[in-house]
């Protein structure tokens, strides 16, 4: 175990450079044969503190999660560590998705342990170094605050004077932690370090980076998904001012000029002549159509059976029938990607969630060695799952090919809307045998694409050789398909004991490209399954809360956020005209309860207030914890109000922020959030507080109007 | 057409641009003079990201051409002020606003001008002025906060806010 762990982290100090410890992120995964140093940590001769970060920023709190653990165990403040985006390295891929991707709330909770061994490890040789030159015994000495200090005052060494005798100790083998109890920083720092630059103009985003004086390229697209361009005509175009080049590219023709308006206006004179087949036109009836029809003669795969079915006939049967629409991310930076070529190599701006496949897309498009490419990432303007693909770098580097030459490409929204990776439609039936408040049986049946398979096909040819076949990639990709348990996840886990538990999944495909929507399956699953457990409760007469109560067990997780969420909202004591729902869920290793309140405005839900409840392990930062679910449950209640995508002859009818809205400031009330005291390490935050949203406010809408509403977007008849 | 060169009063400084008459400030700031804190989201007036300070009232800089801003002071969050320290920032910050940030700028520059106009506005009055910018982290009951910190702060500036 030892050898293992000291493995993990290496002393890679240069000599009179200070002390740098490489240490190895997302160790659960990997064997002792191939660790190697894929983090840094660096205290400089001068006092600076490096810490390279090897996650994206999209806000939901990674740089300050990630140095404030590491200050924690080092004795810093966090605002003292510099942080840095880390370049593409193969020791960064995540041994889960086998990529350098951030995704499934999982950077916190599968590095909180080696960040805290890492920083302890610089502190075991800072003071081991403050030992040899002070003569004071180890144990007499402390770091803190960036020194070295004895407890009677006779020794205070700053890390600056210490770093370089300090890189001559051995890494310890097994660095002692802090007690939880004697936590500084972790559940108490509640800044965010990330925040002064984003209130004055100066952080960084995709957008924003690069060098000056690149030429701007906007793109002009056939209107339908599966479009091919036969042709374009761009005289017009090529003869306005500034216009630089037009030039074709797989999936339309760019328009370069010397900046955005230019080029923008120059890309309303291009014609763009395409064509499609009629089976190709995606058409969102036609694929209403086939998940029911899945239901009548699809192929269901069983992926949950528990307890023995009950009796035909026995108990009273409750049958419901929901469904989901597509939807798209919309972030609110639009997709864009620098690019500079460099001799027989490229440097690329973007700020993205997977750096190794924007490198790979980078390195496809321009046709050289991925080797020679360089990515900055930067602050990514919301991500959510849309920015873990890299079309925009693959768009980008095929435009700097054909104008041998540097190039910034944005996105116009409508791009951006119509251009998305969506999250799926899906549809669920569901089948339940009550007797009186015993349920003898659940039978749900989910038919719907799956992410995975359609996600699979839309990246590997970034990351596999171009000699693999297309069939064979879609053919592998649809393998992917039928084992997907993104499909499925969050009505797979149902927490209630219940006498029998089935769930199946059926994998309906469809031409529509799929991507990972924050919380991906868990976003519909959980209105589903929360909501047909609400009818139960409804049918067996029971109070929503008491019901689930009594189908969770006394210590359970789901038990505790419920309690302290029906303590929060006053469960069952709403003012007069106010209406509460529920809904809990586990994803990501997290619980969440909610309680939506709503009153009743002209006969439409207004949102008076939601509180939520949530376990999430060690609260690193717990404001940053009480952020994440207040965004995630606004998330969870744009779609749950506004969101759906529809195409028609192939074609998506939104289109910017008119047709596609997201929830505005007046319709988004106070949201009261209580973490659970815990001493666990941290579990996700990212995506877990969106879940419960949409089935405790459908649930609020049913206490107040009676009618149950079982597809989303949720209308009032 | 042809550019033209326009003299702009931007963040208290005169600036000499030559660009299309019906180029939009919003590229004039961003591809011309590189101030890039005044964020693109939707192009169409939609969303607010664009905000800038005309003469010190709110105004979406995607949609305003060049020639109608010509002469007329413009503000960015760059210079809205010294060292980012006016009280809307700090309150934003103190409020733990910013997640992925994008919106920000749009959103304190509408919140500075609601200030300036109102000095100590209701809810009503705050999701009224704010209700145009769109955030899609979903900071909006935070924002509302941090305007509220700030209101006090600016109606007792000798630091009695918040004791």
């Amino acid at each position: 175990m030892s050898l293992t762990r000291r493995a993990f982290i290496r002393n890679l100090s240069a000599t009179g450079g200070g002390l740098c410890l490489g240490f190895t992120l997302h160790s659960r995964a990997q064997g002792p044969d191939e660790l190697r140093p894929n983090a840094f940590l660096r205290i400089s001769p001068t006092g600076a503190i490096a810490l390279q970060i090897h996650k994206a920023e999209m806000g939901q709190g990674v740089v300050t999660g990630f140095c404030t653990v590491v200050a924690e165990e080092l004795g810093v403040l966090p605002e003292a560590i510099d942080f840095q985006f880390a370049p593409v390295d193969p020791a960064f891929k995540d041994p889960d998705f086998h990529m350098q991707i951030t995704g499934g709330s999982t950077s916190l909770r599968v590095n909180y342990t080696m960040l805290r061994r890492t920083g302890a490890s610089a502190r075991d040789m800072l003071l081991r170094a403050a030992s040899a030159r002070s003569g004071k015994p180890y144990a007499a000495l402390a770091c803190v605050e960036g020194r070295v200090r004895d407890t009677d005052g006779g020794v205070d060494f700053s890390f600056a004077e210490l770093a370089d005798e300090a890189a001559g100790f051995p890494v310890p083998e097994d660095p002692p932690l802090k007690a939880a109890a004697d936590f500084t920083l972790v559940g108490r720092f509640d800044d965010r370090l990330d925040s002064a630059s984003k209130v004055d103009g100066s952080a960084r985003y995709g957008i924003d980076a690069g060098p000056p004086g690149v030429p701007l390229a906007v793109m002009v697209r056939p209107p339908v998904a599966h479009g091919r361009m036969t042709g374009f005509s761009a005289d017009a175009a090529r003869a306005m001012p500034g216009v630089l080049a037009v030039v074709a590219v797989d999936g339309g023709v760019a328009v370069v000029a010397g900046n955005y308006w230019r080029a923008r206006k120059a890309a309303e004179a291009v014609e763009v002549r395409w064509e499609a087949s009629s089976s190709e036109l995606v058409d969102s009836q036609r694929i209403d159509d086939a998940l029911r029809a899945a239901f009548r003669d699809g192929d269901f795969r069983e992926v949950r059976e528990d307890g023995a079915p009950p009796p035909e006939n026995a108990g009273a049967l409750l049958e419901a029938e929901y469904s989901v629409p597509f939807l798209a991310h919309a972030a609110m930076e639009p997709l864009n990607c620098t690019l500079v070529p460099d001799g027989d190599g490229a440097e690329v701006w973007v700020g993205t969630q997977a750096p190794d496949l924007a490198r790979s897309f980078a390195a496809l498009g321009l046709g050289i060695d991925e080797e020679r490419i360089v990515v900055h990432n930067q602050f990514l303007g919301g991500g959510f799952g849309r920015r873990a693909f890299a079309d925009n770098v693959f768009e980008a580097a095929q435009i700097a090919r054909a104008i041998d030459g540097p190039v910034k490409l944005v996105w116009s929204r409508e791009d951006d809307t119509r251009h998305d990776f969506y999250r799926p439609a899906s549809r669920s039936q569901l089948r339940a045998r009550l007797d009186g408040g015993h349920v003898l049986g659940w039978e749900h049946r989910i038919a719907g694409p799956s992410v995975m398979q359609s996600a699979a096909a839309s990246i590997a040819p970034g990351l596999l050789p171009g000699w693999i076949p297309d069939g064979l990639i879609r053919f592998g990709a649809g393998l992917l398909g039928d084992r997907d348990g993104s499909s499925v996840e969050g009505a797979k886990e149902l927490p209630y004991a219940f006498d029998h538990v089935r769930v199946s999944y059926c994998n309906v495909e469809t031409p529509v490209r799929l991507g990972f929507w924050r919380s991906v399956g868990h976003s519909f699953n959980a209105f589903v399954v929360e909501c047909f457990v609400d009818e139960l409760a409804h049918a067996a007469g029971e109070d929503p809360l008491a019901f689930r109560r009594r189908h969770l067990a006394a210590d359970s997780p789901q038990r505790r956020v419920l309690d302290a969420v029906a303590t929060l909202a006053g469960w069952g004591a709403a003012p007069a005209g106010h209406f509460q729902g529920v809904a809990v869920h586990a994803s990501f290793e997290s619980v969440v309860a909610e309680v939506v309140e709503i009153s009743l405005s002209d006969g439409q839900p207004k949102l008076e207030k939601v509180y939520c409840a949530v376990d999430c392990g060690t609260a690193v930062n717990p404001d940053i914890v009480r952020a994440q679910m207040e965004s995630g449950i606004v998330f969870g209640l744009t779609a749950a109000l506004k969101g759906e995508i529809t195409f028609v002859d192939g074609a998506v009818q939104q289109g910017n922020f008119h047709d596609y809205e997201i929830l505005r400031m007046h319709e988004v009330p106070p949201i009261e959030v209580a973490i659970i005291d815990s001493d666990a390490p941290p579990t996700g935050v990212g995506e877990p507080g969106t879940p419960p949203a949409a089935p405790a406010l459908a649930n609020a809408i049913f206490a107040a109007t009676g009618q149950r509403l079982r597809s989303l977007p949720l209308r009032l008849a | 057409m042809q550019p033209v060169t326009y003299e702009l009063l931007l963040n208290g400084r005169s600036r000499q641009v030559t660009v299309e008459e019906d180029t939009p400030l919003l590229w004039v700031l961003r591809d011309l003079l590189g101030l890039t804190g005044t964020k693109f989201g939707c192009g169409m007036g939609l969303c607010g990201a664009c905000t800038v300070h005309l003469d010190g009232t709110p105004a979406r800089s995607c949609l305003l051409p060049i020639a109608a801003v010509a002469g007329r002071a413009i503000t960015t969050i760059e210079g809205l002020a010294q060292d980012g320290q006016h009280p809307l920032q700090r309150a934003w910050v103190s409020e733990g606003v910013p997640q992925c940030g994008y919106c920000q700028s749009g959103q304190i520059m509408t919140a500075a001008a609601l200030l300036a106009d109102q000095g100590q506005p209701s809810d009503a009055d705050i999701d009224s002025a704010m209700s145009g910018i769109l955030c899609r982290c979903g900071t909006y009951d935070r924002i509302r906060r941090a305007i509220r910190r700030a209101a006090v702060e600016l109606w007792e500036p000798d630091g009695e806010a918040g004791q």
